[in-house]
């Protein structure tokens, strides 16, 4: 299931469905939240606009699941992301992954996420404490980290 | 049909002042070159030219990819989900 929203998440309800949906299947399931953190320690950040493009991106992330649904051996995911206006400490992302056993829930659900952070279409405008707004800029670091996994399995 | 639909995310919609719009191609022609056209029309877009990334029909393309008549043409920096 993938899911982009505004509203908030419930995540022991999400674990919960994915759980059930394969209970006596699992062995494993592994879950990442990822919040709204203070970027940069000298000019706090008040909030994160989330900007995305409706259709790509839902597309997107299914797409990145899948892949990772043949490539490991994982019985299901779950991804939801949130868009619009979060404040400091709130759920951006939640991403599930049940896998019989766990090696292949914690490769799975890293690829995703990694994946996620350089092709899914979504944009974050900071607001400073100050007033202050500007364009999260992309990560050299998480561009490697994507390209690494597609390295691994050539 | 010879247009394109346009779209603009982030900051690329901030700076060129649009959201979307129609742009008429006479044939298709290389994502490169439009987007020379693109800066052209949108001189605020230079500086960050070189960062531009593209999706046609949603699906991330390369610079050397073709846009054709009736394709949706997304600009945006990259991307900073997650």
């Amino acid at each position: 299931m993938v899911t982009v929203q505004e509203h908030d998440f419930n995540v022991s309800d999400l674990i919960e469905r994915l759980h059930q949906k394969h209970a006596g299947q699992n062995g494993a399931l592994l879950s990442f939240i990822g919040y709204v953190r203070d970027f940069n320690p000298d000019a706090p950040t008040e909030t994160l606009f989330l900007e995305h493009y409706p259709g790509m991106c839902e597309r997107e992330i299914t797409d990145i699941c899948e892949y990772a649904k043949q490539r490991w051996d994982i019985l299901d995911y779950c991804v939801v992301h949130r868009v619009g206006e979060l404040h400091l400490g709130e759920q951006i992302v939640f991403v599930g992954v049940c896998s019989i056993h766990r090696g292949d829930a914690f490769a799975a659900g890293e690829y995703i996420i990694d994946a996620l952070k350089t092709r899914a279409p979504f944009w974050k405008r900071e607001t400073l404490q100050s007033g202050e707004k500007f364009w999260v800029q992309q990560r050299d670091s998480d561009v490697t980290k994507t390209a690494q996994w597609e390295q691994q399995h050539d | 049909m010879s247009s394109i639909t346009v779209l603009y995310f982030a900051q690329v919609a901030e700076l060129t002042q649009q959201r979307q719009e129609s742009w008429e191609i006479a044939a298709p022609t290389s994502v490169s070159t439009w987007l020379t056209q693109l800066v052209e029309r949108y001189p605020a877009l230079a500086p960050m030219q070189e960062r531009l990334k593209v999706a046609v029909n949603q699906y991330h393309v390369n610079h050397d990819a073709i846009i054709t008549p009736g394709d949706e043409v997304a600009v945006f920096e990259p991307v900073t989900g997650g």
